[in-house]
Formats: structure tokens, sequence, C-alpha cells
């Protein structure tokens, strides 16, 4: 137990009491926020397994660009300004139920299977891995990589699209 | 027959046409006229008759004695068989054909002013006209077919003028009754006409003469015809009608009642004679003289002045037909021919003491009735002209000699002596009883005149009693002139006249005894009835109600047949209406009990399943309730099970 | 050195608190934070899986496209939402029912 597994052990509480209370908590915005913590320390645990560049693109456009687009959406949706946006909840048992359920049986799938040799069942390192992705991308992943980009661009069009407020259109 | 139709021109047929249509035409125009110029109708009406009468004056010279006139046209055809309507005119026809028109023009003549203000007048005039065009029609037709039509044409117009004063319950009784009684002799007739078409397959009078052979149930066959003459003619079982009819108006009585229609029946007898067989003749005389004789002693006792004259119709007729069955066609017509002048100018009288007396009694308001006799006497001084019509008219029932009446009856009692031969057989009787009616005839007459004109004046003494108005007294002066013996023959003891030698081919009929026995009889007649009646009346039951025949009907027709009614009444109703009802009340159960079936079974399963369908609709629809959520959840669910499924 | 098989525990925890949120939120913008966590979880797996093949990486290769996918999904989501937003004048997903029966 050196001090990286604790650090390890430490990530993976906050990130799975962050779902917990996300799942428990009512108010949008606080939502959103249990969300940057959740994704954060998933950055973190992201590290201890040697995805550097995976942590660093988590922070980037999680942190700095999905959270900050959810909140400028809850202050658009607010129907009440300075009023914090309550949420009720449907479905509770049928919901705990199936989640349970499925979370059950994921255990018992991870538990009954054996994925990884004895010996490779612990994170190991990789050299060089940023150097590897980016030759990955500009040879064997360079057409998802140019997909993706027009497909963020699509997407970027499309939401500004479907976002602006020229009302005569009327969707 | 090819001379038949060249003798006959085209003038004579338009003449024959107007003759039959006039009467037609008085009843049409008469019916259109409206109630408010019903004057017109007392005009228009005995105009065409005057001229239906003018006409027939001339049809008749051109018939009588000559080939009969054929005219027929095809009616219609009935499976195979062509039904043809026609003209058959021989000299019997032509005589009825002028006794019609005559006597219908007078008593047209007559009700003008007899029938002066009445309400229904042109109704009255209509029906006269319509009467008198089917009793043409009877009498020129000549298939039986046709004449049974224009037979029931005459029933109705008589019913509808018995009738007449719809207001009096008497009148329309017995217009129904006649109707009835007539209606029980029509349909012998009618019975009689399917006999002779499924013996002979033909209706026409001509081409039945034609036939020789005697074919099976002729006798049977010429007894039901003799029924509907039983039935018009008021014979013996049927014969009640007639005075009864006596509740119409006195000139139809006289038409109708005593010259015309009554006559139809000796018509028949006399037209269809080749029909009768031996055997059936026997019968008809019976009848006849048994009806003559019944009739006769019922007229003794009578106290209304019409129906006295009615049974003496009555019992003149079954003279006639005794004489048909006698075998003496010829005098029967000659009789019927003289009865109808004399008798229609009796009623015409009879009907003029009633109009004055009637017209008295309002301007003197004293009410009594005028028809009984026991009221009149005397009149004589206060209606001298109507006595010497009445009296002329009456010795020419009575048979008087010098008058018609003693002629005609003269021929009939040498029919009857002619009857069967020499030998002894029941025609002694028949004969001795047209001896007693021709007595009884003489007395009843005489008492009527007597008790009438003669004597002193009872309640009519006070009363403002004037001769009628020239119109009245016209046609009754006419009938009184024919009731001499000038009309038969220029010889006032010989029957055998013009008309009788036409009708009777063989000669020497007369027998000189019989006119001067008849003669004696007569006197001694009269002289019994001066004794007997001078100063008293009789008075007896049976005869006055005609030996209560009507009772006898009564008991013995109309009371079993009112049980019946009352019984098959109960039964319908307790019985056939109650079945009606049970099945009525089952049926309703059933459809119940169906209705029910339907709604909760059939409709039910229908329904059933429409709201089967419908809640699993619901039920399926409502996982697609438009909730992302739950979709989310229920295929998450899904998954769940398809994992589990895959794993264990 | 942490074992692989806790990553994988991790993110099965995650993606059940994801589906959770998703479907028991009755609000649009807590399901898109249900999805974007579901996603990670997914991330994460696919992180963890990098290990057997520890020197190919394309386990974190395909963990960058899918946080590429998220950000579009977040995106034309978002706006969607923004959109449903000004036409119903709600974000309760369970109402805008107009393409119901």
């Amino acid at each position: 137990m050196n001090f990286v597994t604790i650090l390890f052990y430490f990530f993976e509480a906050v990130a799975a009491l962050a779902a917990l209370s996300l799942v428990l908590v009512r108010n949008v915005f606080y939502g959103a926020l249990i969300l940057v913590v959740c994704l954060l320390s998933l950055a973190a645990i992201y590290v201890l397994a040697f995805a550097e560049f995976v942590a660093v693109t988590q922070i980037l456009i999680y942190a700095g660009g999905i959270l900050v687009v959810i909140i400028f959406g809850v202050m658009l949706t607010a129907k009440i300004a300075g009023k914090p946006l309550v949420v009720k909840h449907t479905n509770v048992w049928g919901g705990t139920l199936a989640c349970v359920a499925l979370f059950t049986l994921l255990l018992y799938f991870l538990s009954s299977q054996k994925f990884f040799e004895d010996g490779k069942d612990k994170m190991q390192a990789a050299d060089t891995a940023i150097n590897t992705i980016g030759f990955g991308l500009m040879t064997e992943f360079v057409l998802p990589f140019e997909v993706a980009g027009i497909l963020l661009l699509a997407a970027l069009i499309g939401a500004a699209v479907i976002a602006s407020s020229i009302k005569s259109r009327n969707v | 027959m090819p001379e038949t139709q060249t003798h006959y021109t085209t003038f004579f047929e338009v003449c024959l046409l107007l003759v039959v249509l006039l009467p037609l035409v008085s009843f049409v125009v008469s019916g259109r006229i409206p109630q408010r110029y019903s004057w017109v109708v007392t005009f228009t009406a005995p105009l065409f008759l005057l001229i239906s009468a003018i006409g027939a004056i001339y049809i008749f010279t051109a018939v009588w004695h000559h080939q009969p006139y054929i005219a027929r046209v095809n009616w219609f055809t009935i499976g195979g068989t062509l039904v043809s309507a026609g003209v058959y005119l021989n000299d019997i026809a032509a005589l009825m054909l002028l006794v019609v028109t005559f006597i219908s023009f007078l008593v047209h003549l007559y009700s003008t002013g007899y029938m002066a203000g009445d309400a229904g007048l042109t109704r009255y005039f209509a029906m006269l006209g319509f009467f008198t065009f089917s009793m043409l029609g009877i009498v020129l037709a000549d298939s039986l077919l046709l004449m049974f039509v224009f037979w029931e044409l005459v029933g109705f117009s008589s019913y509808m003028l018995i009738g007449h004063w719809t207001e009096k319950d008497e009148a329309a009784a017995a217009a129904k009754k006649a109707f009835l009684l007539n209606r029980i002799g029509d349909a012998g007739f009618l019975v009689g006409l399917m006999l002779i078409w499924a013996y002979t397959g033909t209706f026409d009078i001509v081409q039945l003469s034609d036939i020789n052979e005697v074919f099976s149930w002729q006798t049977a066959a010429s007894l039901c015809l003799f029924a509907g003459v039983i039935g018009k003619s008021a014979q013996f079982p049927l014969l009640t009608w007639l005075p009864d009819a006596m509740e119409g108006p006195t000139p139809v009585s006289a038409l109708i009642h005593a010259a015309t229609m009554v006559a139809a029946g000796v018509f028949l007898l006399a037209r269809v004679y080749f029909l009768f067989t031996p055997a059936a003749l026997d019968v008809i005389a019976g009848i006849g003289i048994l009806t003559a004789l019944m009739a006769a002693l019922s007229a003794l006792v009578q106290f209304d002045i019409k129906k006295i004259l009615a049974y003496s119709t009555i019992s003149q007729l079954g003279l006639m037909v005794a004489a048909i069955g006698a075998g003496a066609p010829a005098a029967a017509i000659l009789h019927l021919f003289t009865h109808a002048f004399f008798k229609a100018g009796l009623f015409l009288g009879a009907g003029i003491i009633i109009h004055v007396l009637h017209q008295a009694q309002q301007q003197a308001h004293e009410h009594f009735n005028v028809q009984d006799i026991r009221n009149l006497g005397g009149l004589r001084k206060k209606l001298p002209f109507t006595f010497c019509a009445f009296v002329i008219c009456g010795c020419a029932l009575a048979g008087i000699p010098f008058f018609s009446g003693f002629l005609s009856k003269d021929a009939i009692l040498t029919a009857i002596t002619h009857w069967k031969g020499d030998g002894f057989s029941w025609k002694w009787i028949v004969l001795a009883s047209a001896f007693i009616v021709s007595f009884l005839t003489v007395i009843y007459t005489f008492r009527m005149i007597w008790t009438v004109f003669m004597g002193e004046e009872k309640r009519t003494a006070s009363l403002p009693v004037v001769e009628p108005p020239v119109i009245m007294r016209g046609p009754v002066a006419i009938l009184a002139v024919c009731s001499v013996w000038l009309l038969v023959d220029i010889n006032p003891v010989n029957f055998e006249g013009w008309l009788f030698n036409t009708l009777h081919a063989d000669g020497n009929f007369h027998i000189g005894i019989i006119s001067i026995v008849s003669a004696l009889w007569v006197i001694l007649a009269v002289s019994v009835a001066y004794f007997m009646f001078r100063s008293k009346t009789i008075h007896d039951d049976l005869l006055l109600n005609n030996f209560y025949l009507d009772k006898l009907y009564f008991k013995i027709v109309e009371n079993p047949s009112w049980r019946l009614a009352v019984f098959t009444d109960y039964f319908d109703r307790r019985w056939i209406d109650g079945f009606i009802h049970a099945s009525a009340y089952a049926q309703v159960t059933v459809s119940h009990l169906v209705g029910w079936f339907d709604r909760a079974i059939v409709d039910g399963t229908v329904n059933g399943i429409a709201s089967l369908s419908r809640g699993v609709g619901n039920f399926t629809r409502s996982f697609q309730g438009g909730k992302i959520q739950s979709y989310i959840l229920w295929a998450i669910l899904a998954i769940i099970i398809f994992l589990i499924w895959i794993l264990f | 050195m942490v074992p692989v098989y806790h990553f994988l525990w991790l993110g099965a925890f995650l993606f059940c608190a994801g589906l959770m949120v998703i479907i028991t939120k009755r609000n649009a913008i807590m399901v898109l934070l249900g999805i974007e966590l579901m996603l990670n979880a997914s991330n994460l797996n696919l992180v963890a899986f990098n290990q057997l093949h520890p020197a190919h990486l394309s386990g974190q290769m395909f963990a960058l496209f899918v946080i590429i996918v998220a950000v579009c999904e977040a995106a034309v989501g978002l706006a969607i939402v923004l959109r449903v937003y000004q036409h119903y004048q709600t974000s309760v997903p369970d109402e805008v029912t107009d393409l119901k029966d």
C-alpha cells in the first residue's frame, strides 16, 4: 500500500461519493458542481492509470467546456431568477430496482470473468504514451480524427442554429 | 240473321242509344247540379225522360212484330272464352222498354210536384235516372251475366230510393231489409248462372234458346234463376220486404215497387222461359199462386193505404208468376203490361191523397197518420178528380169488365185452365186459388176505395184539402186512361188483342166461358164486398202481419243467426283473440329473451372484445405515454431480463 | 500497483449512478448530466482495458474519441434543451408529449 495506491482509492471514493450524491441531489446547479467534482477525480484516476493525455483532455473539455455550457443551460432554463432550480424525482422505485439489479449483474459479471492473465492485472506504465498517441492520430487513426473534426464542426453549427433565438423559424 | 240488320237503320240505333243513355245522362246531370240550383233538376230530368220515352215509342213500333234486333260487342275474354255484351231486343223487351220509359217519365213528372222542396231532390232524381238506366239494361241485355249486373244495379238503386229519407229509421231499416232479402235471391241467381255456364258454356240468351236438348241439372239451374225472381218480385219466402219498402217516397213505390222493378222478375221468367223444365214450372206455378193467395188475404186487413197496394202488388205478381208456371208467358206479360199502368195509377193516386193531406195538415197544424185508412173517409167530395182516377184504376185492379185488368186476368185464368190438359190434376187447386184471389182482389180494392172516399169524413173533415197541381194530376189521368180495355183490344171481352197475339203464336186460345164466369164472379164479389164493408172493417192480426212471416223469419233465421253471432263473437273474443293474445304475449316474451340475449351475449361478446382490446390498448399505450425516462427504465429492465436469460 | 478490476468496479458504479440519474430526475439538464456520467464510466473502462495491450494505446485513443462525441452530444443536447424550453416553457422531459398518440 504505497502513496499512489492511497491516492487512487481516495479519488475512487471521491468519484463514487460524487456520483451517489448526484443521484440524490435535487438542485440542478449543485448537480453540475458535483459532476465537476466527479469528473476531476476521474481525471486524477486517469493519471494514476497512466493515461495522462486522456486526463488532460478530460479536464480541458469537461471541466472547462461542457460544465460551463451546462451551467449556462441551468441559468437559461431557470424559471424564476434567483430561486434555486429544484428537481423532482420520478420512477424512483423502478429506477432503483433497475440500477441495483444492473450493478449486481455487472459486479457478478466482472467477478466471474477473468479478463487479464495473472501478473498482468495491475496497471502498467506505458513508455512514450503521448508520442504514441500523436503518431497514432496522424497515422493509424487519421481518418477518425478528421471525421471527429467534421463532427465537432457540424455539432457546433447545429447547436448554434438550434439554440438561436430567431422565433420566426419556430423550429 | 242478315235480314235483321238490314231492317234496322242507323237512326234506329241512335234512337236506342238515346233511350238507354238519356236516363244515365239524367243521373249524371242531376248528381252534378249543386244543391242551390236543385230546381233545375225538376226541368232537366223529366225532359230527358220525355225524349227517352218518345224514342222508346219509335223503337217499339220498329221492333214490334218484326225480327229481334241483336247487336253485341266483345266484353272481356276469360281464359279462352269470349264473353260478349250486347242488346237483344225482341217483342217482350220492346214492350218492357216502352213501359219502363213511359212510366218512368210519368213518375218523373209527378215527382216534380210530389218531391218539391225536398232536401235531397237532386239525389232523388239522380237515383231515379240511374234506376231507369239499370232497368233498361235488364230489359235489353242479351246475356244473363250482363242482365245480372243490371239486376244488382237495380237492387242498389231500389235500396237508395227506399232509404231516401235517411232521417227515418223505418226507411233505413226497410232499405236494409229489401237489400238483404234481394241478396238471398240473387245468390240463387248467381248459382243458376254458374250451373248454366257449366253445362252450356254460354250466357247468351239467343244461343241458349237454340239449345234444344235438356241438359242435366237444368231443373236446378232454372229453379236457381227463379230464386232471383223470388227475391226481386217478392214471391213466397222472400215477400216481406215489399210492404216495408213502402217507407220510400210514393212515386218510387209506383215506379219501382209496382210497375217495373218487381216486374223484372216476371220479365226474366218470360225471357228465359225456354230454360224451364216442366218440373220447374210446376214449382213456379205453386209458389206463384201461394204468394198470390197469401198476399191477397193480407191485403184484406191492412190499414195503411200503401201497404194495401203493396200486398196487392205481391198478389198480382204471384198471379203473373203462376201464369208463367202454367206455361203462358204471354198471359203473364199481358198482365204485367196492364198492371204496370193501373197499379202505378193507384200508387200515384194514393200519393196524391198523402201529399194533399200532408199539406193540409201543415196548414191546419193537425197531425195524424194520413196513410191509415181508418183516419180517412168521404174524400170524394174534396178530391173528385183523384176519386175518379182511383176508381178507374181500382176497377182495373179488381178486374171489372171494360177495364184492362179484366182482360189480362182473364188471360191468366184461361192459361191455367189450358194447363196440363183437361184431366184431373192439382191444376184445379191452382185454378180455384186463382179464382179466390180474384175474388179477394175485388174485396180489398172495394174496401180501400170505399173506406177512403165514401161514407162520412172522419179526421179530414176540418182540413182544407184541395186538389194537387196539374203536374201531379196529369200522370194520374194518363194512367187512368190507360187502364181501360182499349189498351188491350177494341173488344172489351176478348183479351186476344194486338199484344197477346203477337206474343202467343198459337191461335184459338180464348175460352168464352171463362170470361163470363169471371165477370159473374167479380159482380158477386162486388156485391159481397158492398154488404160486408159498407159499415164495418175486419180486423185480423194473423193477416195484418202477413201470417207472421216476419216473426217466423225472426224466430228461425234471425234469432238463431243472432245467437250464432253472439256465440261466434264469444268464440272470437274468448278463443281466437285469446289465442292471438297468447301468441302475441309469447312472441313478446320471446322477443324480450332474444333482445336480452342479443344485448347481453351477442353485444356483450362484441363489447367485451372491444373493451378487452381497448384495455390491452390502454395498457400497452401506458408504456408509451411520451415519458422518455419510462422508456429508458423499461428498456433497462428488458436488458436486465435479457442478460439474466443469457447468462444463466 | 492498483488492480485493473478496481477501475472496472468504479466504472460499473458510475454507470449505474448515471443511469439512475437519467431515469429518476425530472429535468432535462440533469438527464444530460447523467449521460455525461455514463460516458465517463465507459471512458474509465476503455482506459482500464487499455491495459490489455499497453503498448498499443488503442483504449486511450477510443477514450479520446468518446470525449469528442460527448462534447458534440452535450452541445447539441443543451441547444435542444434550450429550444424546448423556449417552445414549451418547461425543461421537464415528461411534459413534452407532442408525439404521444
